[in-house]
């Protein structure tokens, strides 16, 4: 009874977070009066016309190169975080190499990757994993290290192997960590994806939204704008849901 | 002459902090027969839980002879560990917190199922089996985490100051409990505390533990101990007070009174 009341409140301040929202948008675009910036109503519309055209396809381009990045950073990353974080002996060779080139901003490498790599899917791909294949590394290299000594020496007491400790010990009590760095990195990624689809390509939703402001087409950017922001919010939801339902230990 | 299950003849453990080795443990012989409870009281600092770590198989680089029924101990062997803080994984429900030393032993899902659902009836936790550790009190908490530990048949018990986060009433409920479990299984146990009462209700054989390099200060025979009634009668209390003498004494002539 007071879980479901709990439950109608929480969706009760989710629409009214989205009301406020359409509200603040519909006085902007009242103020402002530029076509780059339509009525809710309108920009609902063409949105609806654009996925009936070529946005959808730009959609689809963009999903699999930031879904495809986020896996391939998080493969890479968790499982060297975690060896970093349980033994200190590679984590003090490897530590500054880390502390060198975490504060540099790779997005500069852009041009490089485009060089080396091509105008092709891979360029973009591999920028965005590098990037967030180091947001992911360093949050799980810092859970698994904070890992209380407890689990692991009951867990050796019990006879278990380096692989018994990675998946009972190492892999779910840093996973909480790990899904908190994805959301964070989920955010960055689509920055990055944006800004690598807005040179040398033909697709993706960068793309399609440069492209549009090009023509000026403000209509359709706008839509494009719209579509993105979707994307990045469905994304966020499926890692929430995900963190969830992996951690439910968490949310007890 | 009956052969100690455990024995240890002087051991000897450092280890190395920011370059400098300090020794953690300094001729330390103990020895306890099979099936018989021991205790091992004294300061923090004095290389208790150093100590258990070597019985446990975590450090295996010490000098000396450590014997558990004749051999070198070692992790995943008849020993089973219990920490201060449980150990239990948070992530895992009690029933895979219980069956994962089973798994990792390999055995068969079904031997795993009866196993687990046997030793779990009969420590009264089976309707708490799909309960995370976060979900229990302190009380069911050390039961799980002794449950998790008998699942495996152990044949040497070490429970590293094992009650200390409990309330009064409760701790002496699990004293009870494992005091059960001792006179069932014939266990031999090893336990470490601060709480001079609980040395006395358990030890048959009480090992006082002095700092600055940690070694062995006196050893009490305890007869007494394994026995529910005891707590509050007058040999309980002498006994008492007795070890508190000899950790105040231990503590005024290390203050340097």
């Amino acid at each position: 009874m007071q879980q479901a009341f709990k439950k109608a409140e929480k969706a009760l301040a989710f629409l009214a977070s989205v009301a406020i929202l359409l509200l603040l948008w519909w006085l902007l675009s009242l103020g402002l009066k530029s076509p780059a910036v339509p009525l809710p109503l309108d920009a609902g519309q063409s949105l609806l016309q654009s996925l009936r055209g070529e946005l959808l396809l730009h959609l689809g381009v963009s999903l699999y190169r930031v879904l495809l990045s986020l896996l391939l950073a998080t493969l890479l990353a968790v499982p060297l975080g975690i060896l970093l974080g349980k033994d200190p002996v590679i984590d003090n060779k490897v530590a500054p190499l880390l502390y060198l080139t975490y504060p540099i901003p790779k997005v500069v490498f852009m041009p490089i990757f485009l060089i080396v790599l091509g105008i092709g899917d891979s360029s973009k791909i591999l920028l965005i994993t590098l990037i967030t294949f180091y947001q992911i590394l360093v949050t799980t290299r810092d859970a698994a290290k904070n890992m209380k000594k407890e689990y692991v020496s009951s867990m050796k007491s019990l006879g278990a192997s380096s692989w018994d400790l990675y998946r009972h010990v190492y892999l779910p009590g840093c996973l909480p960590a790990i899904l908190t760095s994805l959301r964070l990195g989920l955010g960055t990624a689509l920055a990055v994806l944006f800004l690598a689809e807005t040179y040398a390509t033909q697709t993706g939703i960068g793309f399609f939204i440069m492209d549009c402001l090009s023509r000026m087409n403000y209509e359709e950017m706008f839509a494009g704008i719209i579509a993105m922001g979707l994307m990045g919010f469905f994304l966020y939801v499926l890692l929430d849901q995900a963190e969830k339902f992996l951690c439910s230990w968490i949310h007890l | 002459m009956s052969v100690d299950y455990l024995s240890i003849a002087s051991l000897h453990v450092e280890y190395l902090q920011r370059g400098k080795t300090i020794t953690a443990l300094d001729s330390v012989d103990l020895s306890l027969s099979q099936g018989k409870t021991g205790v091992i009281i004294g300061p923090s600092g004095c290389g208790k839980s150093t100590l258990f770590n070597v019985l446990a198989g975590l450090n295996d680089r010490y000098a000396g002879q450590v014997l558990i029924n004749g051999q070198a101990p070692r992790g995943g062997g008849e020993t089973a560990l219990i920490l201060q803080e449980y150990g239990l994984f948070p992530w895992k429900t009690v029933w895979d917190n219980v069956i994962l030393g089973l798994q990792l032993r390999k055995k068969t899902p079904r031997e795993i199922q009866s196993q687990a659902t046997m030793i779990l009836d009969k420590l009264g936790l089976l309707p708490l089996a799909k309960r995370y550790p976060a979900q229990l009190s302190g009380g069911q908490r050390q039961r799980v985490a002794i449950a998790r530990a008998l699942v495996l048949e152990p044949k040497l018990l070490l429970m590293d100051e094992p009650f200390s986060s409990l309330d009064a009433l409760t701790r002496e409920e699990i004293q009870d409990f494992l005091l059960e479990i001792w006179q069932e299984t014939g266990l031999t146990i090893l336990l470490i505390t601060h709480n001079i009462e609980e040395a006395v209700f358990l030890g048959h054989r009480i090992f006082v533990m002095s700092p600055g390099p940690g070694h062995i200060e006196q050893i009490v025979e305890n007869e007494m101990a394994g026995d529910y009634e005891l707590r509050g009668k007058i040999p309980f209390l002498e006994m008492c007070n007795l070890l508190r003498s000899y950790l105040h004494r231990r503590k005024k002539y290390a203050a340097g009174v």
